[in-house]
């Protein structure tokens, strides 16, 4: 019993069962990846544009 | 005399091999210490920030292999090493789907880099192979209800004939050296392909990219 008591919260959502803390872990993957996007690379500002080429190397 | 020996030593699979291995990446680009502008953004962390989780999936899982399977139970060290496996393997896949994520909105297959997508799906999917039967050999009632519940899931799509997720003993075999093996070579391959291609710029740079 004592298991069941601590299996944790669970949200559902007509066909969708899902629990409160792999739902927070996805919302918190969504922001991380959202940051990732917007945040500015340290260091960005001072590297000089260059491109790699390396499939030019190959026939 | 000399020419002969000159064709042994073409012909000679160790020759052939070193070639191939050469090949493989551009020379300079198997370790690149400078990378295009484009790079220079958040979301070309998520996959060495992966490969990094993945090291320390496999350190731990060592050290855990060397306690035994049960070592985990019983002593605080066991317990520690556990969840360092555990959540190490959590940031593995959490990064991975961020870079998946990252990956398919810029259309990372753009540019002959079919196959390195490819090795990306493979290796996700075969990790969820590896984590799950990781969660089997748990030796507590939580591997027991996974692995009675994964029984029917595996019988009902057919292939419960090959191996048998109620057998603790293979799957254990089957998560420290069938699956990390996987796992390892194809990711080896995927860096490689990553390497050989170059990263994928941004889809405003595609027109260049063709260009070029």
């Amino acid at each position: 019993m004592g298991i069941a008591f601590t299996a944790g919260k669970y949200i559902h959502w007509g066909v969708v069962s899902i629990s409160l803390t792999n739902f927070l872990i996805i919302v918190g993957m969504i922001v991380i990846f959202a940051l990732a996007l917007v945040l500015p690379f340290p260091g960005a500002h001072q590297q000089q544009p260059q491109q790699h080429k390396p499939d030019e190397d190959e026939s | 005399m000399s020419a002969p020996a000159s064709d042994a030593r073409e012909r000679s699979w160790t020759s052939a091999v070193r070639d191939h291995v050469a090949g493989l990446v551009p020379e300079g680009q198997a370790l690149p210490d400078r990378q295009p502008a484009y790079v220079s953004s958040w979301i070309y962390v998520f996959g060495v920030a992966t490969l990094a989780a993945l090291v320390v999936v496999v350190g731990s899982g060592v050290v855990l292999a060397m306690g035994g399977a049960a070592w985990w139970h019983t002593s605080g060290l066991g317990h520690f090493v556990n969840s360092v496996h555990l959540w190490s393997v959590e940031l593995f896949f959490a990064a991975m789907v961020v870079h998946l994520w990252g990956k398919f909105w810029m259309a990372a297959w753009r540019g002959n880099r079919g196959l390195t997508w490819v090795t990306g799906v493979v290796s996700f999917i075969t990790s969820i192979g590896a984590a799950f039967t990781g969660y089997l050999v748990q030796s507590n009632f939580d591997s027991q209800w996974i692995s009675g519940e994964a029984k029917d899931g595996i019988n009902s799509i057919g292939v419960g004939g090959f191996f048998n997720v109620l057998n603790t003993g293979q799957m254990l075999l089957w998560h420290v050296t069938l699956l990390p093996i996987g796992v390892g070579i194809i990711a080896v391959m995927h860096v490689i392909l990553v390497r050989r291609h170059g990263v994928v710029p941004p889809l405003d740079d595609e027109a260049e990219e063709v260009a070029r």
